[in-house]
């Protein structure tokens, strides 16, 4: 549960970091995740993050017929949702930090401790 | 535009269903649809599965959309009070053609508002259950049943218990009897505009001609109103199905 929800937050930072290059369009969103190596996330679990980030009004989107298939829906970041993309980077940051200096600590007190 | 696959498309159509029968918005139902099926038209054309898109379990990723979508208050203020409306004027067209006259009693009517509001709510939540499941045909045609059953089994007994026993309530003449008979029938022309539906004048229409047919020939009063009921609910059954096909069927032209 925990889980899911950290997931969840941390997918968001990365869709709004890969909205902002360029307007992008969901199935696009899910091949650069894959990419990036977030293959077991199944992709369809951007769509309800996209949604509540609209409703937020963090990105905006617009429809564009396409030369393959059926219209897309391109998305794109609003002023607020650059802020939550640079708050998102902070409270990363601080994280991995965190989290690294936590492991590299305890991973060397406890083989210490061990021996 | 290539066809998506008999799973895609059959996940499209149950993800509908199922944001319908939780009352979300026809318009945001819309978008997200179009999305997910170019989407998993693009993933199909890569060779990926179904899951990879939709993950294990369909029903976890409806629930997941389903909550992102705000409840839609004006679409059911626009459902409901059409169905108990229907409902009504079921009833007093049926009693007009009969005697020309009008006698409720309060049981009756009380009686009918909660037998329809439990009518639409079992009805919804097997659309749900069923569009979550990927339940095969014949098993949603069988569960489809309970409502339409409970529903009739509460209506018969609130006929007879209104047919064999002296009730309180109201009871018009034959002009006042007209007079609101003609009120419905404005109203209920009224309506079906405003909602932009026939449908309620169709199955009005396609309940009482049989009733009529009916009359002349040797069955009883009981047998006639038990046929009528069976009619009408095997119609508000369909017409859920047909409100679902054509909203694809819309798109699938648009698109």
């Amino acid at each position: 549960m925990s889980q899911t929800q950290m997931m969840k937050g941390i997918l968001d930072g990365c869709l709004l970091a890969i909205i902002r290059g360029k307007e992008v369009y969901g199935y696009e969103m899910a091949e650069r995740l894959s990419e990036y190596g977030f293959g077991e996330v199944s992709e369809g679990t951007i769509y309800p993050l996209l949604m509540r980030m609209q409703r937020e009004g963090l990105v905006s989107s617009i429809k564009k017929a396409s030369t393959a298939g059926p219209k897309r829906k391109y998305y794109s970041l609003t002023d607020k949702g650059h802020e939550e993309l640079e708050a998102f980077l902070e409270r990363w940051k601080r994280l991995e930090k965190s989290v690294n200096e936590a492991i590299r600590q305890e991973t060397k007190e406890g083989s210490e401790g061990s021996a | 535009m290539p066809e998506l696959s008999k799973e895609s498309r059959r996940f499209i159509d149950d993800l509908r269903l199922y944001l319908f029968s939780s009352g979300k918005n026809d318009q945001e139902i819309k978008e997200i649809a179009e999305e997910l099926e170019a989407h998993l038209e693009e993933a199909e054309r890569n060779g990926k599965p179904i899951e990879q898109v939709v993950g294990e379990s369909p029903r976890e990723y409806m629930e997941m959309i389903s909550s992102e979508m705000k409840f839609d208050k004006k679409a059911w203020l626009k459902y409901v009070p059409l169905i108990i409306f229907g409902a009504i004027s079921f009833s007093v067209i049926g009693q007009l053609m009969e005697n020309m006259r009008l006698s409720y009693s309060y049981v009756f009517v009380g009686g009918s508002l909660a037998v329809s509001i439990l009518f639409i709510l079992l009805v919804f939540s097997v659309f749900k259950y069923t569009a979550s499941r990927q339940v095969s045909r014949v098993k949603e045609f069988l569960l489809m049943m309970i409502p339409i059953f409970v529903n009739m089994v509460l209506f018969m007994a609130l006929i007879f218990w209104d047919m064999y026993t002296e009730l309180p309530g109201i009871e018009l003449g034959v002009t006042a009897s007209m007079i609101v008979g003609a009120i419905l029938f404005v109203i209920l022309i009224g309506i079906s505009v405003w909602a932009k539906t026939a449908v309620l004048l169709v199955m009005l229409a396609a309940v009482h001609v049989p009733d009529l047919l009916l009359k002349m020939t040797s069955l009883g009063l009981e047998a006639r109103l038990i046929t009528g009921l069976l009619a009408t609910y095997a119609m508000i059954g369909l017409y859920f199905f047909y409100t679902v096909k054509k909203m694809k069927k819309t798109e699938a032209v648009e698109g």
